[in-house]
């Protein structure tokens, strides 16, 4: 981490050397046409033995050997968003590049540097055009697209968050989850009663404790909800009644001791490990959670998750983030890149997404592994989607102002008032800082 | 003594240039003036495209409001005004003064401590090795380690339950982050340093010990009027040396809280490298180059200021023997 993270640093600077010397910034020239045989340079966010690692490498051979083209591959892992925002000064970009939809909204999306993939959505892939091939409430979430209101993304695989718990051993969860948040204290209370942990959580990771309160609050207003009082500049959005009754459904986890001894005060991922050891029943996290915690979790582990509580006459919603591929303007071989971008969504590369990979597929109709098939349920089911973090890119809001506070109250250092009014006037001095 | 002589003629080399010699001096003076630009030439160069440029570049970029690609916005000192007015910012930076100072201050008593104590020591080669060691292991490693030895199930508190503490302290507590990177960096510090004044200390003539025995010098006055005069340039290399590292002290924090790097350090460890760093590369929102940038210049001029300033506090006549 360290080294490349320098390595980044050092590039950041040059890429800005370079552009205060030769003022090269911005534009770009993407006219080279879609030949056969055309070579396109590839970034990937995964690294050489991650399992989408080899999904992405077999579909990728299989798309050289189907069209000719030729697909240079640099393995570079996650910090590969990272490093294509200073080389985006510079004529070393590459033609396609993937990542959550966060990552690629920073470093392509936002900034307007992403190439709509309107010919990517166009190509016909199992005989249907690809836009069809996508749920449209996918297409409906803003962040992915650019200000023409053309998507500059098209994913290949979903990651979401749901409530997990050891099937074999609380096998009623999965016939009959809590189906509001008052079901589900009555579930922990219950949990508590019988000796047993409730919740685990790794309180270290400023992330995962935002979810309790970022869904509260979703669940509760509706998908946007959270952004709408982020990015309203007078703080009034705080003061809303329903913001502070999503507070006191994180302060009521504390003040009921439902979580895990310790949370407060250990390193990732040491919580999680408990719960996969049958330290505490229940995990709130994402998608990645059978694969990430599958090495270490006790044996005849049944993973099994259940969605966050609906809140009664809202619609029924699921989170649900993008990975997937982004092609930046700058790009020397975007033809290409559209069709490789597409090829991702044919059936035999989504089942494989869905059962060598273990991962959400995009598409409906994709297999997927019996571990994640609640999660599928629910966004197959869902009418409304919404992002991870509601969607709030602000620069540093989240990590200077959001989180910090969140943790205190997540970690039990400050009550539901408090964290409101705290939030209200950090949003005030965000906003009145960023001018 | 006749240190000062020595220098004297050294800072003026006598005899100064004859009349008739002119302006190219001897044939060696000539010489090196040819050979200048083709040896400092590439160096200058180099450190010019890499360090100079970048900096000036970077100065710009502070002036500016930039998402690191896509289009730039002047905006003259706002984001200093921004950075400044930020408490996390101050808190930073307050962290990075803690590490200079409160650290920097353990870590050289200690070293001093230890130099001369390992001085008389049977077998002061293995452990002046044994003290160096934790400087070779990577940040990483630490960061790790902290995790087995305090996590709630982790090593100490293993320990500790057969001692009949049932209620052990929150180790890893967002608040005692800090402390514990303080510790660590005293840790792996020290020895580092401690190596450097030992090779400064083995310099000084073992008849000025002799002297000292002979007149019945305590180990402090040993230290008071032998080691410390006749190491003071060794120490003030070594405080500007710190000076510099633990302005730019990131890895440490940024693998110690914040599960090893998987996520963000909780904000009361943050130094002001990780502040620059969280503001251009967090990955969770759209970058600020400029916020980042202008925070980088500060921790620059900070290390300016403070490098000038310790010289200049430092500045003694060397003494020569």
């Amino acid at each position: 981490m360290s080294t490349k993270s320098r390595i980044v640093r050092t590039l950041a600077v040059l890429a800005g050397a370079s552009m205060a010397l030769t003022a090269c910034g911005g534009g770009g020239g993407n006219d080279a046409g879609a030949k056969d045989g055309g070579t396109v340079t590839y970034w990937s966010m995964w690294k050489v033995g991650e399992a989408q690692q080899k999904v992405l490498a077999s579909a990728i051979a299989d798309f050289e050997k189907e069209t000719g083209n030729k697909v240079d591959v640099q393995w570079q892992g996650r910090t590969n968003t990272k490093k294509i925002i200073p080389a985006l000064n510079t004529n070393n970009v590459p033609d396609i590049i993937d990542g959550s939809n966060a990552n690629l909204d920073i470093a392509l999306g936002s900034t307007g540097q992403a190439l709509p993939m309107t010919d990517a959505y166009n190509t016909e892939i199992d005989g249907k055009k690809l836009s069809e091939l996508i749920p449209a409430k996918f297409a409906a979430v803003s962040n992915i697209k650019g200000k023409d209101g053309q998507p500059w993304m098209v994913p290949y695989s979903l990651t979401s968050d749901g409530i997990w718990f050891d099937a074999e051993k609380n096998p009623d969860l999965v016939t009959n989850p809590p189906a509001s948040w008052d079901d589900f204290i009555s579930l922990l209370d219950k949990e508590k009663a019988a000796g047993q942990t409730p919740i685990a959580a790794d309180g270290d990771i400023s992330g995962y404790s935002a979810y309790w309160f970022v869904s509260a609050l979703v669940h509760s207003e509706g998908p946007g909800a959270f952004n709408k009082i982020v990015t309203d500049k007078t703080g009034a959005g705080w003061d809303s009644p329903a913001v502070l009754a999503a507070a006191k459904t994180v302060q009521q986890l504390v003040d009921g001791n439902y979580l895990i001894d310790g949370y407060n005060a250990s390193k990732w991922p040491a919580q999680q490990q408990a719960w996969a050891t049958g330290g505490a029943d229940l995990l709130f996290n994402g998608s990645w959670i059978p694969t990430e915690t599958g090495t270490y979790a006790s044996p005849g582990f049944k993973y099994a998750s259940f969605p966050y509580p609906a809140v009664a006459g809202q619609p029924s919603m699921a989170r649900t983030d993008f990975t997937g591929f982004a092609i930046p303007k700058k790009a020397k071989n975007p033809a290409i890149a559209q069709e490789l971008a597409a090829f991702l969504l044919t059936k035999k590369n989504q089942d494989a997404m869905g059962t060598v990979a273990k991962v959400l597929p995009v598409r409906a109709d994709a297999a997927i592994s019996p571990e994640l098939a609640a999660l599928k349920k629910n966004i197959d089911g869902a009418e409304e989607i919404y992002l991870g973090n509601d969607g709030v890119t602000a620069p540093g809001y989240l990590e200077k102002n959001f989180n910090p506070t969140d943790d205190q109250l997540f970690l039990g250092k400050i009550d539901a008032g408090e964290f409101v009014s705290k939030m209200k006037s950090e949003t005030i001095a965000y906003w009145k800082a960023q001018g | 003594m006749s240190a000062s002589t020595l220098k004297r003629t050294r800072r003026n080399p006598a005899p100064a240039l004859k009349p008739g010699q002119g302006r190219g001096g001897s044939s060696i003076e000539r010489q090196r003036r040819k050979l200048l630009v083709p040896f400092v030439g590439p160096a200058f160069l180099f450190y010019t495209v890499l360090f100079i440029v970048p900096t000036i570049a970077a100065v710009w970029i502070s002036l500016n409001e930039w998402a690191g690609s896509g289009p730039m916005t002047f905006v003259g000192i706002k984001n200093y005004i921004k950075v400044f007015q930020d408490p996390l910012f101050l808190k930073s930076f307050g962290n990075t003064l803690l590490l200079l100072f409160v650290v920097g201050a353990a870590i050289f008593i200690l070293a001093f401590a230890m130099t001369l104590v390992l001085r008389d020591m049977a077998a002061k080669k293995i452990a002046r090795n044994v003290i160096f060691f934790p400087h070779l292991i990577n940040a990483l490693v630490f960061g790790i380690l902290a995790g087995f030895i305090f996590n709630p199930g982790g090593m100490v508190n293993s320990l500790l339950k057969p001692l009949g503490v049932t209620e052990p302290p929150a180790w890893l507590a967002q608040d005692n982050i800090f402390p514990l990177i303080m510790a660590t960096m005293v840790l792996t510090t020290t020895g580092y340093f401690t190596t450097i004044i030992m090779a400064g200390v083995d310099r000084i003539p073992p008849y000025f010990y002799e002297d000292c025995a002979l007149a019945g010098a305590t180990a402090f006055q040993r230290l008071r009027y032998v080691i410390l005069p006749l190491t003071w340039d060794v120490f003030g290399t070594c405080a500007v040396l710190w000076t510099i590292s633990s302005v730019k002290i990131f890895e440490i924090i940024w693998v110690f809280g914040g599960s090893s790097g998987a996520g963000l350090p909780p904000t009361q460890t943050w130094s002001v490298a990780v502040y620059t760093y969280v503001t251009a590369f967090s990955g969770m929102s759209t970058p600020a180059y400029g916020a980042a940038t202008a925070s980088a210049i500060i921790s620059l001029a900070l290390v300016t200021v403070l490098v000038v300033l310790l010289r200049r506090a430092m500045r003694r006549d060397a003494i020569e023997f």
